[in-house]
Protein backbone atom coordinates (compact mmCIF):
# COMPACT_ATOMS: atom_id res chain seq x y z
CA UNK A 1 0.00 0.00 0.00
CA UNK A 2 1.45 3.32 -1.02
CA UNK A 3 1.58 6.33 1.31
CA UNK A 4 -1.20 8.10 -0.60
CA UNK A 5 -3.41 5.02 -0.57
CA UNK A 6 -2.76 4.63 3.13
CA UNK A 7 -3.68 8.25 3.73
CA UNK A 8 -6.90 7.82 1.76
CA UNK A 9 -7.70 4.73 3.76
CA UNK A 10 -7.08 6.63 6.98
CA UNK A 11 -9.23 9.51 5.80
CA UNK A 12 -12.02 7.13 4.97
CA UNK A 13 -11.77 5.43 8.31
CA UNK A 14 -11.54 8.60 10.38
CA UNK A 15 -13.94 11.09 8.89
CA UNK A 16 -13.60 13.42 11.86
CA UNK A 17 -10.76 14.93 13.80
CA UNK A 18 -12.15 13.64 17.10
CA UNK A 19 -12.29 10.03 15.86
CA UNK A 20 -8.70 10.29 14.64
CA UNK A 21 -7.49 11.80 17.91
CA UNK A 22 -9.32 9.18 19.94
CA UNK A 23 -7.62 6.41 17.96
CA UNK A 24 -4.28 8.19 18.28
CA UNK A 25 -4.67 8.34 22.06
CA UNK A 26 -5.48 4.62 22.12
CA UNK A 27 -2.32 3.95 20.14
CA UNK A 28 -0.14 6.08 22.43
CA UNK A 29 -1.64 4.38 25.52
CA UNK A 30 -0.95 0.98 24.03
CA UNK A 31 2.62 1.90 23.13
CA UNK A 32 3.20 3.45 26.56
CA UNK A 33 1.97 0.26 28.22
CA UNK A 34 4.99 -1.54 26.74
CA UNK A 35 2.85 -4.61 26.12
CA UNK A 36 2.90 -4.43 22.35
CA UNK A 37 5.26 -6.77 20.57
CA UNK A 38 7.66 -5.62 17.87
CA UNK A 39 5.32 -6.25 14.95
CA UNK A 40 2.35 -4.61 16.71
CA UNK A 41 4.54 -1.69 17.80
CA UNK A 42 5.70 -1.03 14.27
CA UNK A 43 2.14 -1.37 12.93
CA UNK A 44 0.84 1.04 15.59
CA UNK A 45 3.63 3.51 14.84
CA UNK A 46 2.78 3.40 11.14
CA UNK A 47 -0.94 3.90 11.83
CA UNK A 48 -0.11 6.61 14.36
CA UNK A 49 2.04 8.49 11.87
CA UNK A 50 -0.83 8.38 9.34
CA UNK A 51 -3.19 9.75 11.96
CA UNK A 52 -0.76 12.50 12.92
CA UNK A 53 -0.54 13.46 9.24
CA UNK A 54 -4.33 13.50 8.96
CA UNK A 55 -4.81 15.51 12.16
CA UNK A 56 -2.08 17.97 11.19
CA UNK A 57 -3.84 18.54 7.85
CA UNK A 58 -7.13 19.10 9.70
CA UNK A 59 -5.48 21.61 12.02
CA UNK A 60 -3.84 23.34 9.08
CA UNK A 61 -7.27 23.83 7.51
CA UNK A 62 -8.27 26.06 10.44
CA UNK A 63 -4.84 27.42 11.19
CA UNK A 64 -3.90 29.54 8.22
CA UNK A 65 -6.05 32.68 8.10
CA UNK A 66 -9.60 33.55 9.03
CA UNK A 67 -11.89 33.55 5.99
CA UNK A 68 -15.06 35.63 6.31
CA UNK A 69 -18.11 35.22 4.08
CA UNK A 70 -21.44 37.05 4.17
CA UNK A 71 -24.62 35.08 3.87
CA UNK A 72 -26.33 37.84 1.88
CA UNK A 73 -23.46 37.91 -0.64
CA UNK A 74 -23.51 34.13 -0.94
CA UNK A 75 -27.26 34.26 -1.54
CA UNK A 76 -26.78 36.99 -4.15
CA UNK A 77 -24.14 34.91 -5.93
CA UNK A 78 -26.47 31.95 -5.83
CA UNK A 79 -29.27 34.01 -7.36
CA UNK A 80 -26.88 35.38 -9.98
CA UNK A 81 -25.84 31.84 -10.82
CA UNK A 82 -29.42 30.83 -11.25
CA UNK A 83 -30.12 33.81 -13.51
CA UNK A 84 -27.12 33.08 -15.72
CA UNK A 85 -28.17 29.43 -15.91
CA UNK B 1 -74.89 23.57 0.95
CA UNK B 2 -76.99 26.13 2.91
CA UNK B 3 -80.58 25.75 3.95
CA UNK B 4 -83.25 26.69 1.40
CA UNK B 5 -84.03 30.39 1.43
CA UNK B 6 -87.63 29.80 2.44
CA UNK B 7 -86.56 27.87 5.56
CA UNK B 8 -84.20 30.68 6.68
CA UNK B 9 -86.94 33.19 6.31
CA UNK B 10 -89.05 31.17 8.66
CA UNK B 11 -86.49 30.27 11.42
CA UNK B 12 -84.19 33.39 11.84
CA UNK B 13 -85.30 36.59 13.60
CA UNK B 14 -85.35 39.93 11.84
CA UNK B 15 -84.64 41.41 9.45
CA UNK B 16 -83.40 44.29 11.66
CA UNK B 17 -82.21 47.68 10.48
CA UNK B 18 -78.40 47.40 10.38
CA UNK B 19 -77.69 50.66 12.19
CA UNK B 20 -79.77 49.56 15.15
CA UNK B 21 -78.02 46.16 15.10
CA UNK B 22 -74.61 47.87 15.05
CA UNK B 23 -75.46 49.92 18.09
CA UNK B 24 -76.73 46.82 19.90
CA UNK B 25 -73.52 45.02 19.05
CA UNK B 26 -71.48 47.95 20.38
CA UNK B 27 -73.41 47.87 23.64
CA UNK B 28 -72.87 44.11 23.97
CA UNK B 29 -69.14 44.44 23.45
CA UNK B 30 -68.82 47.31 25.87
CA UNK B 31 -70.41 45.13 28.55
CA UNK B 32 -67.53 42.63 28.33
CA UNK B 33 -65.05 42.58 31.18
CA UNK B 34 -62.24 45.06 31.07
CA UNK B 35 -58.80 43.30 30.89
CA UNK B 36 -55.14 43.89 30.32
CA UNK B 37 -53.47 42.61 27.17
CA UNK B 38 -49.74 42.23 26.57
CA UNK B 39 -48.10 42.14 23.19
CA UNK B 40 -45.86 43.85 20.72
CA UNK B 41 -46.94 47.19 19.28
CA UNK B 42 -47.11 47.15 15.50
CA UNK B 43 -48.58 49.42 12.85
CA UNK B 44 -48.59 52.48 15.08
CA UNK B 45 -50.17 55.59 13.55
CA UNK B 46 -51.54 58.72 15.13
CA UNK B 47 -54.18 61.23 14.16
CA UNK B 48 -55.24 64.37 15.94
CA UNK B 49 -57.94 62.49 17.81
CA UNK B 50 -56.65 58.98 18.26
CA UNK B 51 -53.71 56.63 18.04
CA UNK B 52 -54.08 53.30 16.28
CA UNK B 53 -51.90 50.22 16.61
CA UNK B 54 -52.05 46.46 16.90
CA UNK B 55 -50.99 44.42 19.86
CA UNK B 56 -49.57 41.22 18.49
CA UNK B 57 -47.86 38.04 19.53
CA UNK B 58 -47.14 34.81 17.72
CA UNK B 59 -50.70 33.56 18.08
CA UNK B 60 -52.69 36.54 16.98
CA UNK B 61 -53.40 40.25 17.20
CA UNK B 62 -56.01 42.74 18.30
CA UNK B 63 -56.52 46.22 16.77
CA UNK B 64 -56.27 48.88 19.45
CA UNK B 65 -57.26 52.55 19.68
CA UNK B 66 -56.57 55.16 22.31
CA UNK B 67 -57.82 58.73 22.44
CA UNK B 68 -55.03 61.19 21.82
CA UNK B 69 -55.71 63.19 24.96
CA UNK B 70 -55.70 60.03 27.10
CA UNK B 71 -52.43 58.99 25.55
CA UNK B 72 -50.89 62.35 26.31
CA UNK B 73 -52.06 62.19 29.90
CA UNK B 74 -50.16 58.87 30.36
CA UNK B 75 -46.89 60.79 30.08
CA UNK B 76 -44.99 58.03 28.29
CA UNK B 77 -41.37 58.90 27.45
CA UNK B 78 -40.76 60.06 23.94
CA UNK B 79 -40.42 57.16 21.56
CA UNK B 80 -41.53 54.61 24.13
CA UNK B 81 -44.63 53.76 22.17
CA UNK B 82 -43.14 52.46 18.98
CA UNK B 83 -43.36 49.51 16.70
CA UNK B 84 -41.73 46.45 18.22
CA UNK B 85 -42.14 47.63 21.79
CA UNK B 86 -43.81 45.34 24.28
CA UNK B 87 -46.76 47.06 25.94
CA UNK B 88 -49.51 46.26 28.35
CA UNK B 89 -52.86 47.77 27.32
CA UNK B 90 -55.84 47.93 29.63
CA UNK B 91 -59.37 48.39 28.25
CA UNK B 92 -62.13 46.51 26.58
CA UNK B 93 -63.65 45.72 23.22
CA UNK B 94 -65.50 48.42 21.41
CA UNK B 95 -67.19 48.82 18.11
CA UNK B 96 -67.21 51.91 15.95
CA UNK B 97 -70.45 51.85 14.05
CA UNK B 98 -69.13 53.98 11.22
CA UNK B 99 -70.21 57.35 9.90
CA UNK B 100 -70.84 59.10 6.64
CA UNK B 101 -67.07 59.51 6.17
CA UNK B 102 -65.60 56.42 7.82
CA UNK B 103 -66.08 52.69 7.84
CA UNK B 104 -67.22 50.73 10.87
CA UNK B 105 -64.47 48.91 12.79
CA UNK B 106 -63.90 46.75 15.78
CA UNK B 107 -61.14 47.78 18.20
CA UNK B 108 -59.86 47.28 21.71
CA UNK B 109 -60.44 50.62 23.34
CA UNK B 110 -57.34 51.32 25.42
CA UNK B 111 -57.69 53.44 28.52
CA UNK B 112 -54.37 52.62 30.18
CA UNK B 113 -51.10 51.86 28.41
CA UNK B 114 -47.62 51.09 29.81
CA UNK B 115 -44.47 49.48 28.55
CA UNK B 116 -44.36 45.83 29.50
CA UNK B 117 -42.24 45.36 32.64
CA UNK B 118 -39.84 42.54 33.40
CA UNK B 119 -42.52 40.88 35.42
CA UNK B 120 -44.95 40.92 32.51
CA UNK B 121 -42.38 39.53 30.11
CA UNK B 122 -41.16 36.94 32.58
CA UNK B 123 -44.71 35.72 33.05
CA UNK B 124 -45.08 35.34 29.30
CA UNK B 125 -41.66 33.75 29.03
CA UNK B 126 -42.49 31.30 31.77
CA UNK B 127 -45.69 30.24 30.05
CA UNK B 128 -43.93 29.80 26.73
CA UNK B 129 -41.04 27.97 28.32
CA UNK B 130 -43.42 25.58 30.01
CA UNK B 131 -45.14 24.89 26.75
CA UNK B 132 -42.00 24.25 24.71
CA UNK B 133 -40.51 22.08 27.42
CA UNK B 134 -43.68 20.00 27.51
CA UNK B 135 -43.31 19.49 23.78
CA UNK B 136 -39.78 18.18 24.28
CA UNK B 137 -38.20 20.97 22.24
CA UNK B 138 -35.49 21.66 24.83
CA UNK B 139 -33.82 18.30 24.28
CA UNK B 140 -33.52 18.09 20.51
CA UNK B 141 -30.49 20.32 19.97
CA UNK B 142 -28.67 18.78 22.93
CA UNK B 143 -28.69 15.43 21.15
CA UNK B 144 -26.80 16.73 18.13
CA UNK B 145 -23.11 15.90 17.89
CA UNK B 146 -20.94 19.01 17.93
CA UNK B 147 -17.66 18.78 16.02
CA UNK B 148 -14.48 19.16 18.02
CA UNK B 149 -12.89 21.07 15.18
CA UNK B 150 -15.45 22.81 12.95
CA UNK B 151 -14.17 24.07 9.61
CA UNK B 152 -16.91 26.65 9.08
CA UNK B 153 -19.00 28.47 11.66
CA UNK B 154 -22.19 30.35 10.84
CA UNK B 155 -22.85 33.40 12.99
CA UNK B 156 -26.10 35.35 13.39
CA UNK B 157 -25.56 38.72 15.00
CA UNK B 158 -25.81 42.45 14.40
CA UNK B 159 -23.33 43.65 11.83
CA UNK B 160 -22.13 46.52 13.98
CA UNK B 161 -22.39 44.91 17.39
CA UNK B 162 -19.59 44.38 19.89
CA UNK B 163 -20.65 40.73 20.03
CA UNK B 164 -19.25 40.22 16.55
CA UNK B 165 -15.85 41.58 17.55
CA UNK B 166 -15.78 39.59 20.80
CA UNK B 167 -16.63 36.37 19.02
CA UNK B 168 -13.82 36.81 16.47
CA UNK B 169 -11.38 37.63 19.26
CA UNK B 170 -12.46 34.51 21.15
CA UNK B 171 -11.96 32.32 18.09
CA UNK B 172 -8.53 33.84 17.47
CA UNK B 173 -7.57 33.04 21.05
CA UNK B 174 -8.45 29.39 20.37
CA UNK B 175 -6.04 29.51 17.47
CA UNK B 176 -9.01 28.90 15.15
CA UNK B 177 -8.76 30.54 11.74
CA UNK B 178 -11.32 28.69 9.64
CA UNK B 179 -14.27 30.07 7.72
CA UNK B 180 -16.87 32.37 9.27
CA UNK B 181 -20.18 32.81 7.44
CA UNK B 182 -21.90 35.92 8.73
CA UNK B 183 -25.68 36.02 8.78
CA UNK B 184 -26.23 39.61 9.85
CA UNK B 185 -29.68 40.41 11.24
CA UNK B 186 -31.36 43.02 13.41
CA UNK B 187 -31.36 41.85 16.99
CA UNK B 188 -33.85 44.16 18.71
CA UNK B 189 -36.89 45.30 16.82
CA UNK B 190 -40.06 43.62 15.68
CA UNK B 191 -38.27 42.44 12.54
CA UNK B 192 -35.52 40.79 14.54
CA UNK B 193 -37.04 37.39 15.33
CA UNK B 194 -38.13 36.55 11.75
CA UNK B 195 -34.82 37.83 10.34
CA UNK B 196 -32.81 35.83 12.87
CA UNK B 197 -34.85 32.70 12.15
CA UNK B 198 -34.34 33.17 8.39
CA UNK B 199 -30.59 33.67 8.79
CA UNK B 200 -30.31 30.56 10.96
CA UNK B 201 -32.20 28.52 8.40
CA UNK B 202 -30.07 29.84 5.53
CA UNK B 203 -26.86 29.05 7.41
CA UNK B 204 -28.07 25.58 8.30
CA UNK B 205 -28.80 24.98 4.62
CA UNK B 206 -25.14 25.54 3.72
CA UNK B 207 -23.36 22.16 3.80
CA UNK B 208 -20.02 23.56 4.93
CA UNK B 209 -21.45 25.12 8.09
CA UNK B 210 -20.74 22.79 11.03
CA UNK B 211 -22.18 24.89 13.85
CA UNK B 212 -24.15 28.12 14.22
CA UNK B 213 -23.63 30.83 16.83
CA UNK B 214 -26.43 33.28 17.63
CA UNK B 215 -25.21 36.19 19.66
CA UNK B 216 -25.86 39.74 20.78
CA UNK B 217 -24.81 41.90 23.70
CA UNK B 218 -26.68 42.46 26.92
CA UNK B 219 -29.87 44.45 27.46
CA UNK B 220 -33.17 44.39 29.23
CA UNK B 221 -35.46 41.45 28.74
CA UNK B 222 -37.54 43.68 26.48
CA UNK B 223 -34.43 44.35 24.39
CA UNK B 224 -33.75 40.64 24.18
CA UNK B 225 -37.35 39.75 23.61
CA UNK B 226 -36.79 38.77 19.98
CA UNK B 227 -34.78 35.82 21.25
CA UNK B 228 -37.84 34.63 23.15
CA UNK B 229 -39.91 34.52 20.01
CA UNK B 230 -41.80 31.29 19.83
CA UNK B 231 -41.38 30.79 16.09
CA UNK B 232 -37.65 31.48 16.26
CA UNK B 233 -37.24 29.07 19.16
CA UNK B 234 -39.20 26.34 17.42
CA UNK B 235 -37.03 26.85 14.33
CA UNK B 236 -33.85 26.47 16.36
CA UNK B 237 -35.16 23.42 18.20
CA UNK B 238 -35.94 21.57 14.98
CA UNK B 239 -32.64 22.42 13.27
CA UNK B 240 -30.22 19.60 12.45
CA UNK B 241 -27.18 21.84 12.88
CA UNK B 242 -26.13 22.59 16.47
CA UNK B 243 -26.86 26.16 17.59
CA UNK B 244 -24.88 27.93 20.29
CA UNK B 245 -26.64 30.89 21.84
CA UNK B 246 -24.89 33.77 23.55
CA UNK B 247 -27.58 36.36 24.06
CA UNK B 248 -27.28 39.05 26.71
CA UNK B 249 -25.23 38.53 29.81
CA UNK B 250 -25.03 35.88 32.45
CA UNK B 251 -28.15 37.07 34.29
CA UNK B 252 -30.24 37.15 31.11
CA UNK B 253 -32.07 34.03 30.19
CA UNK B 254 -33.91 33.97 26.90
CA UNK B 255 -35.94 31.18 25.43
CA UNK B 256 -33.40 30.52 22.69
CA UNK B 257 -30.95 29.53 25.46
CA UNK B 258 -33.34 26.75 26.41
CA UNK B 259 -33.69 25.29 22.95
CA UNK B 260 -30.09 25.75 21.77
CA UNK B 261 -27.50 22.97 21.99
CA UNK B 262 -25.36 25.16 24.26
CA UNK B 263 -26.20 28.43 26.03
CA UNK B 264 -23.30 30.74 26.76
CA UNK B 265 -23.16 33.95 28.76
CA UNK B 266 -20.88 35.89 26.40
CA UNK B 267 -19.68 35.79 22.79
CA UNK B 268 -16.22 34.81 24.07
CA UNK B 269 -17.67 31.76 25.77
CA UNK B 270 -19.59 31.02 22.60
CA UNK B 271 -16.27 30.93 20.73
CA UNK B 272 -14.98 28.33 23.18
CA UNK B 273 -18.15 26.28 22.79
CA UNK B 274 -18.11 26.52 18.99
CA UNK B 275 -14.51 25.30 18.84
CA UNK B 276 -14.12 22.92 21.79
CA UNK B 277 -10.57 22.20 20.68
CA UNK B 278 -7.83 24.66 21.58
CA UNK B 279 -6.17 24.53 18.18
CA UNK B 280 -2.76 25.80 19.33
CA UNK B 281 -2.71 23.36 22.25
CA UNK B 282 -3.86 20.57 19.94
CA UNK B 283 -0.99 21.35 17.58
CA UNK B 284 1.48 21.09 20.47
CA UNK B 285 -0.13 17.87 21.65
CA UNK B 286 0.03 16.43 18.14
CA UNK B 287 3.71 17.32 17.97
CA UNK B 288 4.28 15.39 21.19
CA UNK B 289 2.35 12.43 19.79
CA UNK B 290 4.49 12.49 16.67
CA UNK B 291 7.66 12.62 18.79
CA UNK B 292 6.43 9.71 20.91
CA UNK B 293 5.72 7.68 17.79
CA UNK B 294 9.16 8.45 16.38
CA UNK B 295 10.83 7.56 19.68
CA UNK B 296 8.84 4.36 20.19
CA UNK B 297 9.22 3.38 16.53
CA UNK B 298 12.98 3.81 16.60
CA UNK B 299 13.30 2.39 20.11
CA UNK B 300 11.23 -0.66 19.25
CA UNK B 301 14.08 -1.89 17.07
CA UNK B 302 16.97 -0.35 19.01
CA UNK B 303 15.81 -1.78 22.35
CA UNK B 304 15.66 -5.22 20.87
CA UNK B 305 18.94 -4.93 18.98
CA UNK B 306 21.27 -6.23 21.75
CA UNK B 307 19.05 -9.23 22.27
CA UNK B 308 18.75 -9.75 18.54
CA UNK B 309 22.49 -9.42 18.15
CA UNK B 310 22.95 -11.93 20.94
CA UNK B 311 20.49 -14.25 19.29
CA UNK B 312 22.16 -13.68 15.96
CA UNK B 313 25.54 -14.62 17.45
CA UNK B 314 24.15 -17.82 18.95
CA UNK B 315 24.03 -19.78 15.73
CA UNK B 316 27.48 -18.46 14.83
CA UNK B 317 28.92 -19.72 18.09
CA UNK B 318 27.17 -23.04 17.71
CA UNK B 319 28.48 -23.29 14.16
CA UNK B 320 32.00 -22.49 15.35
CA UNK B 321 31.80 -25.23 17.96
CA UNK B 322 30.53 -27.63 15.36
CA UNK B 323 33.25 -26.51 12.97
CA UNK B 324 35.98 -27.17 15.54
CA UNK B 325 34.48 -30.58 16.28
CA UNK B 326 34.23 -31.35 12.63
CA UNK B 327 37.84 -30.32 12.02
CA UNK B 328 38.98 -32.58 14.83
CA UNK B 329 37.00 -35.44 13.44
CA UNK B 330 38.31 -34.69 9.98
CA UNK B 331 41.86 -34.88 11.26
CA UNK B 332 41.12 -38.12 13.07
CA UNK B 333 39.46 -39.55 10.00
CA UNK B 334 42.37 -38.44 7.83
CA UNK B 335 44.87 -40.01 10.18
CA UNK B 336 42.84 -43.19 10.37
CA UNK B 337 42.46 -43.13 6.67
CA UNK B 338 46.18 -42.68 6.14
CA UNK B 339 46.85 -45.59 8.46
CA UNK B 340 44.34 -47.68 6.60
CA UNK B 341 45.87 -46.69 3.30
CA UNK B 342 49.35 -47.54 4.57
CA UNK B 343 48.14 -50.90 5.78
CA UNK B 344 46.41 -51.48 2.55
CA UNK B 345 49.53 -50.39 0.69
CA UNK B 346 51.68 -52.82 2.73
CA UNK B 347 49.28 -55.62 2.01
CA UNK B 348 49.17 -54.61 -1.58
CA UNK B 349 52.93 -54.52 -1.70
CA UNK B 350 53.17 -57.96 -0.15
CA UNK B 351 50.61 -59.29 -2.52
CA UNK B 352 52.42 -57.62 -5.38
CA UNK B 353 55.73 -59.15 -4.30
CA UNK B 354 54.27 -62.61 -4.22
CA UNK B 355 52.61 -62.00 -7.52
CA UNK B 356 55.79 -60.62 -8.97
CA UNK B 357 57.84 -63.46 -7.59
CA UNK B 358 55.40 -65.87 -9.04
CA UNK B 359 55.34 -64.02 -12.27
CA UNK B 360 59.13 -63.91 -12.20
CA UNK B 361 59.31 -67.60 -11.45
CA UNK B 362 57.03 -68.18 -14.34
CA UNK B 363 59.03 -65.87 -16.51
CA UNK B 364 62.45 -67.33 -15.57
CA UNK B 365 61.39 -71.03 -15.44
CA UNK B 366 63.72 -72.40 -18.23
CA UNK B 367 66.94 -70.92 -16.75
CA UNK B 368 66.29 -72.02 -13.22
CA UNK B 369 68.07 -75.32 -13.32
CA UNK B 370 71.12 -73.77 -14.83
CA UNK B 371 71.16 -71.07 -12.19
CA UNK B 372 70.85 -73.68 -9.44
CA UNK B 373 73.79 -75.63 -10.74
CA UNK B 374 75.86 -72.51 -10.88
CA UNK B 375 74.86 -71.70 -7.36
CA UNK B 376 75.84 -75.11 -6.19
CA UNK B 377 79.24 -74.73 -7.68
CA UNK B 378 79.73 -71.43 -6.11
CA UNK B 379 78.80 -72.92 -2.78
CA UNK B 380 81.39 -75.62 -3.16
CA UNK B 381 84.04 -73.03 -4.02
CA UNK B 382 83.00 -70.91 -1.10
CA UNK B 383 83.07 -73.87 1.23
CA UNK B 384 86.70 -74.66 0.15
CA UNK B 385 87.68 -71.30 1.58
CA UNK B 386 85.96 -71.66 4.93
CA UNK B 387 88.38 -71.71 8.02
CA UNK B 388 86.87 -74.99 9.21
CA UNK B 389 88.27 -76.61 6.10
CA UNK B 390 91.76 -75.39 7.02
CA UNK B 391 91.40 -76.60 10.63
CA UNK B 392 90.43 -80.02 9.29
CA UNK B 393 93.77 -80.06 7.64
CA UNK B 394 95.63 -79.70 11.06
CA UNK B 395 95.72 -76.02 11.57
CA UNK B 396 94.48 -74.15 14.72
CA UNK B 397 92.81 -70.73 15.06
CA UNK B 398 94.05 -68.56 17.95
CA UNK B 399 91.52 -66.15 19.50
CA UNK B 400 91.75 -63.74 22.34
CA UNK B 401 89.30 -63.66 25.28
CA UNK B 402 87.16 -61.29 23.32
CA UNK B 403 86.75 -63.84 20.50
CA UNK B 404 88.86 -61.82 18.04
CA UNK B 405 91.37 -63.89 16.00
CA UNK B 406 95.03 -63.30 17.01
CA UNK B 407 97.14 -63.36 13.93
CA UNK B 408 100.64 -62.60 15.34
CA UNK B 409 102.92 -63.72 18.18
CA UNK B 410 102.92 -60.25 19.53
CA UNK B 411 99.09 -60.22 19.77
CA UNK B 412 99.30 -63.64 21.48
CA UNK B 413 101.79 -62.38 24.00
CA UNK B 414 99.83 -59.30 24.61
CA UNK B 415 96.66 -61.29 25.14
CA UNK B 416 98.22 -63.71 27.58
CA UNK B 417 95.24 -66.07 27.76
CA UNK B 418 94.13 -67.36 24.40
CA UNK B 419 91.71 -69.89 22.90
CA UNK B 420 92.93 -72.45 20.37
CA UNK B 421 90.26 -73.64 17.91
CA UNK B 422 90.84 -77.06 16.42
CA UNK B 423 88.59 -78.81 13.94
CA UNK B 424 87.19 -80.97 16.71
CA UNK B 425 86.98 -78.38 19.52
CA UNK B 426 88.79 -75.63 21.41
CA UNK B 427 91.20 -75.43 24.34
CA UNK B 428 92.42 -72.55 26.50
CA UNK B 429 96.16 -71.74 26.60
CA UNK B 430 98.39 -69.28 28.43
CA UNK B 431 101.25 -67.71 26.44
CA UNK B 432 104.66 -68.03 28.11
CA UNK B 433 107.69 -65.70 27.81
CA UNK B 434 110.02 -66.43 24.79
CA UNK B 435 112.75 -68.31 26.84
CA UNK B 436 110.46 -71.04 27.71
CA UNK B 437 108.68 -71.06 24.43
CA UNK B 438 110.25 -74.42 23.30
CA UNK B 439 108.09 -76.76 25.28
CA UNK B 440 106.98 -75.02 28.32
CA UNK B 441 103.53 -73.94 27.31
CA UNK B 442 100.96 -74.88 29.79
CA UNK B 443 97.87 -76.21 28.27
CA UNK B 444 94.50 -76.51 29.75
CA UNK B 445 92.46 -78.96 27.87
CA UNK B 446 88.95 -77.65 27.40
CA UNK B 447 86.18 -79.63 25.67
CA UNK B 448 84.36 -77.88 22.83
Amino acid sequence: MSASEREQSTRAEFDSYEAAVERLEQIIDRLDSGQAGLRETLELCREGRDLVTYCAAELDEVGESLKELRLDELAAKLDQGRLTD
Amino acid sequence: MGEPLAAQRVTLPGPFPVGRYAKTLREELRKRARVQLIGEVTGLRRTAKQAYFELRDSEGAVPCTIWADELDRLGLPDGALRDGAEFVAAGGPDYFIGSQASSPAFSFRVTQLRPAGEGDLLARLQALRKQLRAEGLFELQGRLARPLLPKAIGVVTAESGAARRDLVAGLERRGWRGTLVWGFAPVQDRHAAPAIAAAIQDLAARPEVDVIVVTRGGGSLADLWAFCDETLCRTVAMLRVPVISAVGHERDSTLIDDVAAVACSTPTHAADAAVPLDVDAARDSLGRCAATLRRVGAGAVAARTPHLVSLARGPGRALQRERVGLNQKTREIRAASERGIAERLGLQRRVATVVLERALARAVGPDLERRRESLRRAAVALRAHEPERTLERGYALVEGDDGEPLTSAAEARAAGDVKLHFSDGQVGAKVKPPAADAGASEQDSQGS
